[in-house]
């Protein structure tokens, strides 16, 4: 999935926004070199990924396009005159210019097809603005005579804005990455590439409802040394002088064989919860039990030592749902940001930008400091999409009664 | 607007020829024309620098900092690494390499660099010591890119990062620029010989001030104060010297 950003003002029409497909021509004798940015559309979105090189090697199989070459400009694109992957390739990826063999006689037209993964990931590209784009608006609109930021470093405004893209990302953009994936036999899963920190961890019932799993909390646990100790507990070292490590975790082997039911009480016989004598006994004494640990959805817990997200034995199998965050940042530096957070991120930047300064008295900073804040919040209140008709329903409920 | 060479050495002339004072030769004026003219035309960055930190208006004609900056304009001037331009870039120890003596015309003053890959907008090439680039190559969030180049200067080589050699070829285009302020060409009063062995001057063959015309008194002024040097009158350098710092006074309040 890589997401686009649309220009301002939307220069892509109906056709290569809805469609995908740019038809540009007609094509003079021996043409075979194409831009397909200017008119019939206007700069597309998308930069074109091209399966093959400029020596026709085969490179990438994340080519983005189809190209078919029309007779005039009332000949549909067909499976008949689509062009072979291996007939073209991108020769200016920064204007989206197409070689392509053979070259085109005169009066042909040239159609553009993006695969079904582009057009989707250009659904939407209003929404977002590069952070690219906020630098460069930053560097000019914030620095300069008679601003607060007379003189600074380019590269200063890069390292803080990718910061602020950071901090922002942790606690304010949407979650927008998740995974979806099985349990297998091992129970365990390695940690997304380009995880921070899990959102929400879910198996999906039958009906597709998301089961929310919790953390072991304590209850077992990941260790990160497996040292092989002698009978006094001192670890055994290699020839080398280094620790000797055990392949398996003894706790994590304990766990996965685990019975949760023993945990949660759900099972009275072997609990000898229903064996008559204790029943009386302990009557009513089930109130206040630890509702944590009282679910049978299951519990993951992060292992550090495998890189991976490991599951209780009763979800092997399953089907899950990883809601996590990244840090924005990790796929590309330039990356998208909500227009929702832009005003945030471009004060995020300037707090960011004067705190160190010895230039800028505090009583600046402090102001800086506020605005950052105030934004930051009021981003968040947008990005949290309350709604009034939304939130009238969920109020709705409110003659129910509050359950303890 | 360029002042008239000619206006200058007459009315240098006629000033310090009054009362017999003494006379100055087409050579010894061409001489302290080129020194003046430097003079002045390094005296606009620095008042440009002064009038930026002064309180501004923005009339049409009076703004100081728009005054000085038009001024300067007219000397502002580029070379590129295309076919029509005299610079190239070439790789060298992992850095692209200017060579800026090979600059027409030759750079006085070293404005910016800009990269331009293939159709993209340039791109301002950030000039940072050589310090400053060695620890931002270290940073994973500031190390330079395409999009955000940097360079240092060291000598009259512009070393940038990433190294990128220029190029032309059709389609993969890879443009620098550097922008800068050139100096002004050498003025000269130019002549042929009289009838009477007098000069005469030609016009053809001289060159005049290529400074604005809005500073033709001071550089009169100025001329004079080295020509009382040169007669040895120091009436003559008291009076423009006096002149002089009386229009710098009242250019600066």
């Amino acid at each position: 999935m890589t997401k686009t950003v649309a220009t301002i003002p939307i220069q892509e029409n109906d056709a290569v926004y809805y469609s995908g497909q740019m038809r540009l021509g007609p094509l003079s004798a021996g043409q075979n070199t194409v831009t397909f940015n200017p008119g019939n559309g206007g700069p597309l979105n998308t930069t074109l990924i091209s399966d093959y090189d400029s020596a026709f090697n085969y490179v990438t199989d994340t080519g983005n396009f189809d190209i078919h070459i029309l007779a005039d400009s009332t000949d549909p694109p067909t499976s008949a005159n689509k062009v072979p992957a291996d007939q073209f390739y991108v020769s200016d990826p920064t204007n989206n210019s197409v070689f392509f063999s053979p070259n085109a006689a005169a009066g042909e037209y040239i159609f553009l097809q993006l695969k079904t993964q582009a057009v989707e990931d250009n659904y939407g590209s209003y929404r977002y603005t590069s952070l690219d784009d906020v630098i460069n608006n930053f560097l000019l609109t914030y620095v300069g005579e008679g601003k607060t930021l007379l003189r600074i470093k380019r590269t200063d405004v890069l390292f803080h804005a990718r910061r602020a893209m950071q901090e922002l990302s942790y606690d304010t953009l949407p979650s927008a990455k998740s995974i979806e994936a099985t349990v297998p036999p091992s129970l365990s899963i390695p940690i997304p590439r380009d995880y921070v920190n899990y959102v929400k961890i879910s198996y999906v019932d039958e009906n597709g409802v998301l089961c929310v799993i919790y953390p072991l909390n304590g209850l077992s646990g990941n260790p990160t040394d497996l040292s092989i100790d002698d009978s006094n507990g001192v670890p055994l070292q290699s020839s080398f002088g280094n620790n000797i490590l055990a392949e398996q975790s003894l706790t994590e082997e304990a766990w996965a064989k685990a019975n949760l039911s023993n945990l949660s009480g759900s099972r009275f016989q072997q609990s000898n919860i229903n064996d008559v004598p204790w029943f009386r006994q302990a009557y009513g004494q089930r109130y206040g039990l630890n509702p944590e640990l009282s679910q049978t959805n299951g519990y993951f817990s992060i292992n550090e030592r495998l890189g991976s997200i490991t599951f209780s034995s009763n979800l092997s199998g399953r089907l899950l749902n990883v809601d996590y965050i990244s840090d924005g940042l990790s796929l590309d530096l330039n990356s998208l940001v909500p227009k929702m957070v832009e005003d945030a991120l471009y004060s995020v930047i300037m707090s960011m930008m004067v705190m160190p300064r010895r230039d800028v008295d505090p009583g600046t900073k402090a102001f800086w400091k506020r605005d950052a804040y105030v934004k930051t919040r009021n981003a968040k209140i947008r990005l949290s999409n309350l709604k009034l008709d939304e939130i009238v329903q969920v109020f709705r409920g409110q003659s129910k009664w509050i359950k303890y | 607007m360029a002042i008239n060479v000619n206006t200058v050495y007459t009315t240098v002339l006629s000033i310090l020829n009054k009362e017999q004072r003494g006379y100055l030769t087409p050579f010894e004026f061409n001489k302290l024309a080129v020194q003046v003219q430097l003079e002045v035309f390094e005296k606009y960055f620095e008042d440009l620098n002064v009038q930026l930190r002064s309180p501004q208006n923005n009339d049409e004609y009076a703004d100081r900092v728009k005054s000085i900056e038009e001024k300067i304009d007219s000397f502002l001037t580029s070379d590129n690494t295309t076919a029509t331009g005299n610079l190239g870039v070439t790789v060298v120890g992992g850095l692209g390499v200017i060579d800026t003596t090979a600059a027409s015309p030759a750079i006085h003053r070293f404005g910016d660099v800009t990269f331009t890959d293939r159709a993209l907008l340039p791109v301002t090439i950030e000039k940072v010591s050589k310090h400053e680039l060695s620890m931002s190559r270290r940073s994973q969030f500031a190390a330079p890119t395409s999009k955000f180049p940097m360079c240092f200067i060291q000598g009259s080589s512009v070393n940038i990062l990433p190294a990128i050699a220029s190029s032309n070829t059709l389609g993969n285009e890879k443009v620098y620029e550097i922008n800068y302020v050139k100096k002004p060409s050498s003025p000269n009063w130019s002549f042929t010989t009289g009838t009477l062995g007098q000069y005469v001057y030609d016009s053809t063959n001289s060159v005049n001030f290529e400074i604005s015309d809005e500073d033709q008194s001071e550089v009169i002024l100025r001329i004079l104060t080295y020509a009382g040097v040169v007669v040895r009158d120091t009436e003559i350098i008291q009076a423009a010297a006096g002149a002089v710092s009386q229009m710098d006074q009242q250019q600066q309040q």
